[in-house]
C-alpha cells in the first residue's frame, strides 16, 4: 500500500471553528468547572439558590481537606488526607511502574517467542481485564486476609499491577510486533547478546508505547474504588475511599470540602495526561492505530 | 477551449519562496512537463493549478477563465497523484466510476465509460479487485484511468511514474503518451525524471528554486540549453562542464552549414581551438567561461589535435552497448561515451577531441552564449 | 535461536504424569479445590486451593520451559501474577458456586451441584435486573457513541487552542466515580441542584429527577455517558486523523459531495474503531456499578439496580455468598462472550488497517 507517512495529515479548520469548539468544549466541561468553583465556595454559597456565579472565593475548603473538625463544634484535627494523597500517588505510580516492567518483558516474550496457542493466552489475559470485579472480589478479600496482605501496600500494589498487566501486555506486544527485525538482526550479527538487543535496540523504539500505557494505566488505577475500599487499611487508604467516607459523615455532605478534595485529586492525573496527550490516543486504541 | 495560463504565480510559505512569479501558457492539447530537482517548486505549482494550494500572488486561468477563487471541484480538473490516492475500500470499477457521479449520469452511461477506460488501460481483469490487491503498475493505471474517465478542462500529473520500476516505467511512458495524444487537453506533468520529460512532453519547463529556467521543446532543451543549470540537468551521462578562459576569437565562417566562429580557450594546462557560436565574439579576451560538451560530443583520437585535450583514464564504466570513461587531467574531469568495442585501459593517456560544433559556451553569469 | 511452536497436546496424552501436563493439572486442581471446600475448614481449604493453583501455574511454565523456550522466562512473572490475582480467585469462585456457602456463618458449605445456577436462572428478580441493566446499557452506549462521534468531528482539524480544549473535554474521564456520583446527585438535587434551578426558570417549580425510575435512569445514563463519551471521541479521533489527506484531495478533485466523501473515505477508517468503542463500552456498561450505586443506590427502590449492584447486595448485605457467586459467573460468561467479540474486532482492525 502507498506510504503511510503523509505530512500535514491534520488539516486546518475553517476560521470560526475555534470559536465553535471553544463553546462546545466549555459546555462539556461545565460540570467539572462547577466542581472546581464549588471548591472555592463557602458552604452556604455552594447551596445558594439561585446559583452564585460571582462569589468571594475562600481557601477554607482546601485547608479543611487536611485539617478539620471531625465532630460538630469539635477542634480541628489532622484528617490524614496528606497520607491519603501520598498513598494514591505511591500506589498508582508503583503499580503502573511494576506493570510496565513485568508487562513489557512479557510482551517481548509473547512477541518474539510466539507459542502455538498465543492467541488463546492473550485472550485469557484480556479477559482478566474485563472481569466483573464482583466475581473475584470475595476470593481476593479472603485470600488477602489469610495471607496477611489485607491493608498493606504490597497487597494493593500487587492487585493493581495485575489490573494493569493485561493492558500493558497488549499494548507493548503490538508495539514490539511493529518493529522491523532488520535492526535487531544487525545488532545480533554485531555480537550483541539478547539482553543487549532488547535494551539497546527494541526498547528505545517503543517509548511512545510505554508512555501511552503509563498514562492509560494511571487513569485507570487512580480512580479505582471498589477494591481499594475492601483491601486498603487505615494506613494505606487511597483518596477515593477517603472521599467516600467523607460523604457518609454525620455532618452531611460538605460539598465544598468534597469539591476541594476532587480538585486537588484531579491535578496529578490531568497534568500527566496533558503532557502525554499524544500518547493517550495510541493507548486508547490498544496500539492498533498508528499516527 | 482547454488551456492553462499562469501569470506571475507566486507562492510563499512564510519566509520561504517556493514559487517565484512564474509565467507559463499551456495550449489546448499540449503536454508541458515541469521538470526539476526536489524542492524546485514544481509540485507546488501543480497543486496551485489544481486548487489544492492557495497562491500568494498571481493569476491562474483555465480555459480562459480566472479560477483563483474556485475550489478544485469547481475548476473541473483531473489529477493523477504521486501516491495514486486510490480509494482503498472501493473496487477498481468503483474507483474509476467515482468522478462520474458528479456529472449525474445514469448507471448505463457510467458503466460504458468505465469499460472504455478499462479496455484502454488493460484493467478488465482487475475491475472487481481492491487497490490493496493490485500490483504497482495496475494501481498506476487505475489512477490514470480515474483521471481520463471524465471530461475535465485539463490534466495534471504529479510524478506519475516515480513509483514504478524501470521496466514498467518504459511501458507506461509510451502508454501514457498514447493516451494523452488521444485526449487533446492541456496537460501538465510534474517529474524529476528527465527521460520521462523528454519522451512525453511537447514542451519542457525546467525549474529551479521556484523559477522556470527554460521552457522549450525537448529538442531545444537538449540541444540549446539556456544556462548552465539546464545544460547540466538534461542528458545522461551529464554534460561535461569545464571551466575555461577565452583567449581570443577569430572571425566567423561557415562550417558544417552553421555560422560559427573559431575561438581559442585555455582549459587547465592546455588550449583548444573550437568552433563555437559567433556570440562568443562579444566577450572580451581573458573572460572566464564554462565550456559544455556532452560525453558523446567527445571522441578519442590517436594524435593530439588543435581541438583536443589529453587526459588519463581514471574509471571505466561499461554501459552495455557503450562504455563510459571517466578521465582526469590535473583538476579537470571528463566523461566520454565510446562504443563498447573501443579498447581502453585504466591509467592510459588518451586524446579527447571536441567534435566540431558541439561545444556550448556559458559566460560568467551562467548563460549560454547564443546568437 | 530457534522459535519452536508448541502444541497443546502433551506427550503421552491427557493422563501422562509429567510436570508439563498442565491440562491434567488444571482438572486435578479443580477437583481438589472443590473437595477441599466441601470437606475441610475454611483456612485449610484456602491454603490447599492456593497450593493447587500454584501447581497449575508451575506446570504451565514447565510446559513452555520444557521446550527450551526462552519466552517462558520472560513471560513467567507476568503470568504468575495474573494467575495468582485472577485465575486463582476465579477457580475459587467457581468452586464456591457449587455450594451453598454463607460468608458470615460457621456452617460448612453444603454441596449443591448446579442448584445455585438453577436457582439463579429461575429467579424473576435476576431477570428483572438483567432487563434493567440491558436497558441502561443500550441507552448509555448509544449516547456515548453519538456524542463521542460528534466530539471527534469537532476536534478533527487543527485550530488554535485545540490541545487545551481537547484536554478540557477529556477531564470527565479522569474524575473519580465518587466525585461524579456525589456531584451529579448534587446537580440533580431538587432544591439547590443546578438542573432543577435551570428548569425552575421556565416552570417555576422544583424539578425532581431521581425519584422516578425513568428519571433516575436518565440521570444515570446522562452521568455515565458524559463521563465516557470522551473515550469514544478519542477512538474515533484516532481513526479520523489517520485518513491520509491525499484521499480527501483526490475526492475534492473528483468533485465528490460531502456525504460521498464521508461514506467512501472517512467511515471505513473509523468503522473498526467505532466497533471497538461499542464493544469496550458495552462490556463496561454491563459491569456498571459505581455510578449507579453512588448516585442513587440503584433507586428509587430497586428499579435501577443493575446486575452488578444486585450481586454486590446479595453477597455483602444478604450474605448469600455462593448464590451471588453463581450469578457472577453467569455474568462472567456473558463478558467472556463479549470479550471474544472484542478480540475478534481488534484482530480484524489490525489486519484491515488501510
Amino acid at each position: 500500500m502507498a506510504a503511510r507517512v503523509v505530512s500535514r495529515n491534520v488539516r486546518q479548520a475553517r476560521p470560526g471553528w475555534a470559536a465553535l469548539a471553544t463553546i462546545v468544549s466549555f459546555i462539556y466541561f461545565f460540570p467539572v468547572l462547577w466542581i472546581i468553583l464549588t471548591a472555592f465556595k463557602t458552604y452556604n454559597d455552594a447551596l445558594a439558590v439561585p446559583p452564585k456565579w460571582l462569589f468571594t472565593p475562600t481557601l477554607d475548603n482546601f485547608v479543611s481537606v487536611f485539617s478539620r473538625a471531625m465532630t460538630y463544634q469539635g477542634a480541628a484535627v489532622d484528617t490524614g488526607f496528606d497520607l491519603f494523597f501520598f498513598n494514591s500517588i505511591f500506589i498508582a505510580m508503583t503499580s503502573v511502574a511494576v506493570a510496565l516492567v513485568i508487562g513489557t518483558v512479557a510482551a517481548y516474550g509473547f512477541s518474539r517467542y510466539p507459542l502455538k496457542g498465543n492467541e488463546t493466552y492473550l485472550f485469557i489475559i484480556l479477559t482478566t481485564r474485563m472481569l466483573p470485579p464482583i466475581v473475584v472480589i470475595i476470593p481476593i478479600f479472603i485470600m488477602f486476609r489469610e495471607v496477611g496482605l489485607s491493608g498493606t501496600y504490597l497487597g494493593v500494589i500487587l492487585l493493581y499491577t495485575a489490573f494493569n498487566l493485561p493492558f500493558t501486555i497488549w499494548m507493548m506486544k503490538s508495539f514490539f510486533d511493529e518493529l522491523s527485525r532488520e535492526v535487531e538482526d544487525a545488532a545480533r550479527m554485531d555480537g550483541s547478546s539478547e539482553v543487549k538487543v532488547f535494551f539497546k535496540v527494541c526498547l528505545p523504539q517503543v517509548i511512545p508505547g510505554l508512555a501511552a500505557t503509563a498514562v492509560f494505566g494511571l487513569i485507570l488505577t487512580w480512580n479505582e474504588y471498589l477494591f481499594a475500599l475492601l483491601l486498603t487499611g487505615v494506613e494505606t487508604r487511597t483518596v477515593p475511599v477517603a472521599m467516600g467516607q467523607t460523604i457518609g459523615g454525620a455532618i452531611g455532605v460538605r460539598w465544598g470540602l468534597l469539591a476541594a478534595i476532587e480538585t486537588l485529586f484531579l491535578i496529578p492525573v490531568v497534568s500527566v495526561t496533558f503532557l502525554l496527550q499524544n500518547q493517550l490516543l495510541r493507548g486508547v486504541t490498544f496500539g492498533t492505530v498508528k499516527r | 477551449m482547454s488551456t492553462i495560463e499562469l501569470r506571475g504565480l507566486t507562492k510563499a510559505f512564510g519566509d520561504l519562496m517556493a514559487v517565484k512569479s512564474i509565467d507559463l501558457t499551456v495550449a489546448a492539447g499540449e503536454v508541458v512537463c515541469l521538470l526539476g530537482p526536489s524542492g524546485c517548486g514544481k509540485t507546488t505549482t501543480l497543486r496551485m493549478i489544481a486548487g489544492l494550494e492557495q497562491e500568494t500572488e498571481g493569476e491562474i486561468r483555465i480555459g480562459g477563465a480566472r479560477v483563483n477563487r474556485l475550489t478544485p471541484a469547481e475548476r473541473n480538473v483531473a489529477m493523477v497523484f504521486q501516491f495514486y490516492a486510490l480509494y482503498p475500500t472501493l473496487t477498481v470499477r468503483e474507483n474509476l466510476a467515482y468522478p462520474l457521479h458528479a456529472d449525474r449520469l445514469d448507471a448505463g452511461a457510467i458503466e460504458a465509460h468505465v469499460r472504455r477506460v478499462s479496455g484502454l488501460l488493460h484493467l478488465d481483469a482487475v475491475l472487481n479487485q481492491r487497490p490493496g490487491q493490485l500490483a504497482e503498475g495496475e494501481k498506476q493505471r487505475v489512477a490514470v484511468g480515474r483521471a481520463i474517465v471524465r471530461d475535465p478542462n485539463c490534466f495534471l500529473f504529479d510524478e506519475p511514474l516515480s513509483r514504478l520500476d524501470v521496466q514498467l516505467r518504459e511501458e507506461m511512458r509510451s502508454q501514457i503518451k498514447e493516451v494523452l495524444e488521444g485526449l487533446n487537453k492541456a496537460t501538465v506533468i510534474v517529474t524529476h525524471d528527465q527521460l520521462e520529460a523528454l519522451t512525453m512532453a511537447d514542451r519542457i519547463a525546467v525549474m529551479r528554486n521556484g523559477v522556470i529556467e527554460q521552457c522549450a521543446s525537448p529538442h531545444d532543451i537538449f540541444a540549446k540549453p539556456a544556462n548552465l543549470f539546464v545544460a547540466g540537468f538534461i542528458g545522461t551521462p551529464q554534460m561535461n562542464l569545464l571551466p575555461a578562459v577565452l583567449i581570443g576569437s577569430d572571425d566567423c565562417g561557415v562550417r558544417q552549414g552553421a555560422v560559427t566562429s573559431s575561438a581559442r580557450f585555455r582549459i587547465g594546462e592546455g588550449t583548444v581551438q573550437l568552433a563555437v557560436d559567433p556570440a562568443v565574439g562579444r566577450l572580451a579576451p581573458e573572460s572566464s567561461v564554462t565550456l559544455g560538451i556532452r560525453p558523446r560530443g567527445l571522441e578519442l583520437v590517436a594524435e593530439p589535435q588543435p581541438d583536443s585535450l589529453a587526459a588519463r583514464i581514471d574509471l571505466i564504466e561499461p554501459m552495455g552497448a557503450e562504455t563510459l570513461l571517466h578521465l582526469v587531467d590535473g583538476r579537470l574531469e571528463f566523461r566520454i561515451v565510446v562504443d563498447r568495442r573501443t579498447e581502453a585501459r585504466m591509467g592510459e593517456r588518451v586524446n579527447l577531441r571536441f567534435r566540431p560544433g558541439q561545444t556550448h559556451v556559458f559566460d560568467a553569469s551562467e548563460q549560454r552564449l547564443a546568437s | 535461536m530457534a522459535v519452536t511452536a508448541s502444541g497443546v497436546r502433551t506427550r503421552g496424552g491427557f493422563l501422562a504424569l509429567s510436570w508439563s501436563n498442565w491440562p491434567l493439572a488444571l482438572v486435578a486442581a479443580l477437583i481438589v479445590i472443590v473437595l477441599a471446600i466441601w470437606l475441610l475448614p475454611g483456612s485449610v481449604a484456602f491454603w490447599i486451593s492456593l497450593a493447587a493453583a500454584a501447581l497449575v501455574a508451575f506446570s504451565a511454565v514447565a510446559f513452555a520451559y520444557g521446550r527450551r523456550n526462552n519466552g517462558a522466562l520472560l513471560v513467567a512473572p507476568a503470568v504468575a501474577l495474573l494467575v495468582v490475582m485472577n485465575i486463582f480467585p476465579l477457580l475459587w469462585s467457581l468452586g464456591l458456586s457449587f455450594f451453598r456457602y454463607k460468608a458470615n456463618s460457621i456452617q460448612p458449605p453444603v454441596w449443591l451441584g448446579i442448584n445455585n445456577f438453577a436457582t439463579v436462572l429461575n429467579n424473576a428478580d435476576v431477570w428483572d435486573r438483567l432487563r434493567t441493566t440491558g436497558l441502561i446499557m443500550i441507552l448509555t452506549v448509544s449516547c456515548q457513541l453519538i456524542v463521542g462521534f460528534l466530539l471527534a468531528l469537532l476536534f478533527e482539524k487543527q485550530f488554535r487552542g485545540r490541545r487545551v480544549l481537547l484536554m478540557l473535554v477529556l477531564t470527565p474521564m479522569m474524575l473519580s466515580y465518587v466525585a461524579v456520583g456525589a456531584f451529579f446527585r448534587y446537580y440533580y438535587e431538587p432544591t439547590f441542584g443546578l438542573l432543577s434551578q435551570f428548569i425552575r426558570m421556565f416552570t417555576g417549580e422544583h424539578f425532581l429527577l431521581l425519584n422516578t425510575p425513568w428519571g433516575a435512569r436518565a440521570g444515570i445514563v446522562f452521568a455515565d455517558a458524559w463521563m465516557w463519551s470522551p473515550f469514544v471521541m478519542l477512538l474515533v479521533l484516532a481513526g479520523l486523523v489517520s485518513v491520509p489527506s491525499y484521499l480527501y484531495e483526490a475526492a475534492e478533485i473528483d468533485r465528490a459531495s460531502w456525504w460521498r466523501k464521508f461514506r467512501t473515505i472517512t467511515f471505513p477508517y473509523i468503522r473498526g474503531l467505532l466497533l471497538l468503542a461499542l464493544l469496550f463500552r458495552t462490556i463496561e456498561a454491563f459491569k456498571l456499578f459505581d455510578v449507579v450505586f453512588l448516585l442513587n443506590e440503584g433507586g428509587p427502590g430497586t428499579s435501577n439496580e443493575t446486575i452488578a449492584l444486585y450481586i454486590y447486595r446479595q453477597s455483602f448485605q444478604y450474605n448469600k455468598t455462593s448464590y451471588s457467586t453463581a450469578l457472577a459467573y453467569i455474568m462472567l460468561f456473558v463478558v467472556v462472550v463479549l470479550t471474544n467479540l472484542y478480540l475478534y474486532a481488534v484482530n480484524r482492525r489490525a489486519r484491515e488497517v488501510v
